[in-house]
């Protein structure tokens, strides 16, 4: 692809041009055709906005336009298109994985089953951490596994995780994020669905969760209805959530999981969320002897408990643990982290030895 | 506001229109202009427009100083009414981008106590691109190559939303005639436009997001998980995908200025079929390496005095070309690859070396230097280079579209006129209305290739 299309010393060397007019009607006649043709992926797109004015708009407006273009035959083209490119099979998966999940025994009845709501558990309860009860013997062909799952959080030290659990070679770890996602909004991404799936095909050893970035919003019941954020209906269906995600991920007896908080955030309000949603985390894992729930405030903490973007390392060099939006961690900081969770992985006895060699 | 969003294609809708209905008008049109981007810019963060209105009143005040002292014979008042903005400029650079990064490594010179308190400040968007613009104006003011532009046009300009946050660097010469003078509206170069946009909405959307999404990102954050084989794709792939998404920003700038009546300097010129460095600097970039050169090459000295001067300044230019993009010694390490590069060039005997071997090594040395340029930290780039070196195992990453795909990008940059010109033909010899509904099917078939959610121009950042 070349680029010198831009040398030209005048507007219109070669005379071609048209009126002004007429190139916006022509270019908001391609726009219309984009639209319109299109107009399904932005329906879909807009009804996967969090529930806000903004949404209720452009579902409003992208309906009525999906409808006209889907009775007119226009959306075809987009359909083949996302057919023979082989869009529509994340679609599949999920509903198939949806119904893994009904079978599986954990979860009961179906994929929101409520769960027993207990007492919190105490402080003693929450310095546990979860262990293998049997001591398999980990080798290179039968390595110790760990997922990773969760949001763009994840993205940025998922990765940096599996490069250090791997420096063994008897284990094997696996990152999988799923950018935008979350518990809130299972019409965008099915959390549940993916974490039964992976459960099933992989049976991993452990397996390392966190949400909670985009999950500050109003969410959407089986039966339709909206319930705003932080309510008391709305902690309560949030709760079966994390209950749910967390009892999938623990399936047989014995399997570690480690429910990583939120770290402390730049923003204010945002920072205020994202302890709202902590402490439902804690509270939940709490009632789980398999679940460990790691708070990541002290780790990310200045020394006056506020939210700071550069923190000193062991050797006391200040280091960029954060990125500069405020939110995401930094290479660093995914160090940091990534050390954490090996840290308290190795705290089960059977498991020390794994990165001994 | 991201230009391939629905947003945007809303938002210039109404410009254009507004644009060209206001033509005759030069105040309102200004006013207009200068609203436009203003709310373009304010759609990240409307704080920092007040950013943008300080140093658009700034400079313009001191560029008129400038130029009344020029014009009253006073050389020293109008070189300190230079001094000061440039001052200026850099003050509000270097609190925004650079302070952090100073203050940090004092404090760790110091044993890691804070010597001096962070402000840990958000960077605004296209913060480099119009500073840099800015003292282009107060010094060609100063030169005297240019003349004062009244208040409005020069807002107008600094603030001019195709360029305002990721380039072309454009200087108030080149624009400064395209806002006094009124284009025609009756031959607006449609044909051209569209195709720029759809080729830069192309190279963004689909060739940079799917290499960053397939290869790139992988090979970066976890090189040493990865095979030698693929570690050097992801190093090929960076070079490939860093190419489409800063030269895909500027196609669109060029095309979206271009419907607006404007014509934008090129800004790329096939950079990878460079066979010196000194060439691909002529290729690459060439808005902000030409800036480099005018405005501190040659003042430096350039190539005027001895050899020893001449390297130092081109190591110079380019370190401080590497800060430009980021306070990171990463981008200091990558500029002093390339001024080291240059200066080697200018040292060694001009030797007839076969043209395919001064490509190989140049290319390899750009490469080289991105690896700096991508990776997180030093370590992190040092440990792409460690795994490049290990021994060879299974491929993962590689597929054969992946290569062949980057094989592609890269002979395509050896034809002058490409695929892509014969489609700019053909668009401007068609009417109007074919070129506006193949303008909307090829957003559909960008829309339909390209992935789901499209991250930011990687240029956004600096």
């Amino acid at each position: 692809m070349e680029d010198k299309t831009a040398t030209e010393p005048q507007m219109h060397p070669d005379g071609v041009g048209f009126p002004a007019g007429k190139v916006f009607l022509s270019g908001v006649a391609g726009l219309i055709l984009a639209v319109a043709v299109n107009s399904s992926t932005l329906l879909a797109d807009a009804e996967r906005l969090p529930d806000s004015r903004s949404r209720s708009l452009s579902v409003a407006i992208w309906t009525p336009i999906e409808e006209v273009a889907s009775t007119l035959k226009l959306t075809w083209p987009r359909t083949v298109g996302d057919f023979l490119l082989g869009r529509d099979e994340d679609e599949v998966l999920i509903s198939l994985q949806r119904e893994q999940i009904g079978a599986t025994p954990e979860s009961g009845k179906d994929e929101w089953v409520v769960l027993s709501v207990e007492e919190e558990a105490s402080g003693d309860e929450l310095e546990q951490t979860p262990s293998v009860t049997s001591g398999p013997v980990w080798s290179a062909e039968n390595p110790f596994t760990i997922w990773v799952l969760g949001d763009s959080m994840v993205q940025f030290f998922g990765e940096t995780f599996v490069a250090m659990a791997e420096r063994s070679a008897l284990v094997a770890a696996t990152s999988e994020p799923k950018l935008a996602s979350g518990l809130s909004r299972p019409d965008y991404f099915d959390w549940p669905a993916r974490i039964s799936a992976v459960i099933t095909a992989h049976d991993p050893d452990a397996v390392i969760l966190m949400f909670g970035g985009n999950d500050a919003q109003n969410i959407k019941t089986d039966d339709g209805q909206w319930l705003e954020r932080f309510t008391a209906r709305w902690e309560e269906e949030y709760r079966k959530r994390i209950a749910l995600v967390m009892d999938l991920a623990t399936g047989e007896e014995g399997r570690i999981v480690l429910w990583v908080g939120q770290p402390p955030m730049r923003g204010d309000g945002f920072d205020s969320r994202m302890r709202q949603l902590n402490d439902l985390y804690r509270s939940e894992a709490g009632k789980r002897p398999g679940v460990k729930y790691l708070d990541l405030r002290s780790l990310f903490t200045d020394e006056s408990g506020n939210y700071a973007r550069y923190l000193p390392n062991s050797s006391g060099k200040l280091t960029d643990v954060r990125l500069t939006d405020g939110v995401h961690l930094s290479h660093w900081g995914g160090e940091w982290l990534s050390a954490l969770l090996l840290d308290e992985i190795k705290k089960s006895p059977e498991l020390d030895g794994l990165w001994a060699e | 506001m991201l230009f391939p969003t629905l947003a945007f294609g809303l938002f210039f809708v109404v410009v254009f229109l507004l644009n060209w209905l206001t033509r005759p008008h030069p105040l309102i049109w200004k006013t207009v202009m200068l609203g436009a981007s203003l709310f373009f810019y304010g759609w990240w963060n409307w704080r920092f427009v007040f950013l943008l209105l300080w140093a658009i009143t700034s400079n313009w005040m001191a560029g008129s100083q400038i130029a009344k002292q020029l014009h009253a014979g006073s050389k020293q008042l109008a070189r300190n009414w230079m001094r000061t903005a440039i001052v200026g400029d850099l003050v509000l650079l270097g609190v925004f981008k650079y302070y952090d990064f100073f203050a940090v490594e004092l404090s760790n010179l110091f044993g890691g106590k804070t010597a001096i308190p962070l402000l840990e400040l958000t960077l605004p968007v296209g913060i480099s691109f119009f500073t840099f613009q800015a003292m282009s104006y107060v010094i060609d003011l100063h030169r005297g190559v240019i003349k004062p532009m009244p208040m409005l046009d020069f807002a107008v300009y600094l603030s001019f939303f195709p360029q305002l946050v990721a380039g072309p660097i454009v200087r108030a010469a080149e624009m400064a005639p395209q806002i006094r003078n009124q284009p025609d509206p009756r031959r607006v170069a449609s044909g051209e436009a569209f195709h720029l946009i759809l080729r830069g909405l192309f190279k963004k959307v689909v060739i940079s997001s799917w290499l960053a999404s397939s290869i790139v990102d992988d090979v970066f954050s976890n090189p040493e998980s990865h095979s030698s084989q693929d570690v050097l794709v992801g190093v090929y792939g960076y070079a490939i995908q860093i190419y489409a998404d800063f030269s895909g920003y500027t196609d669109i700038a060029i095309g979206v200025a271009l419907l607006l009546g404007f014509r934008f300097p090129t800004n790329f010129d096939r950079p990878y079929s460079a066979l010196s460095l000194r060439e691909f600097w002529k290729r690459w970039h060439i808005t902000l390496s030409s800036w480099l050169r005018d405005y501190l090459y040659i003042p430096l000295g350039g190539n005027r005095g001895r050899q020893a001067d001449t390297y130092r300044n081109l190591l110079l230019t380019m370190i401080l070309g590497g800060l430009w993009h980021g306070s990171t010694w990463n981008f200091v390490i990558w500029g002093l690859i390339h001024g080291l590069a240059l200066a080697v060039e200018r040292m060694l005997p001009n030797r007839q070396t076969h043209p395919v071997v001064r490509w190989f090594i140049t290319f390899h040395i750009v490469c080289f230097a991105w690896v700096f340029f991508r990776a997180d930290s030093l370590s992190s780039a040092l440990d792409v280079f460690r795994a490049i070196g290990s021994s060879p195992s299974s491929v993962e990453l590689t597929s054969a579209f992946a290569v062949l795909l980057l094989a592609a990008m890269l002979m395509a940059q050896f034809f002058p006129y490409s695929k892509s010109e014969d489609v700019k033909q053909w668009l401007s010899k068609q009417r109007v209305l074919t070129q506006g509904l193949a303008f909307g099917f090829g957003l559909v078939l960008i829309d339909l290739f390209g992935p789901e959610g499209v991250a930011p121009f990687i240029y956004f950042q600096f």
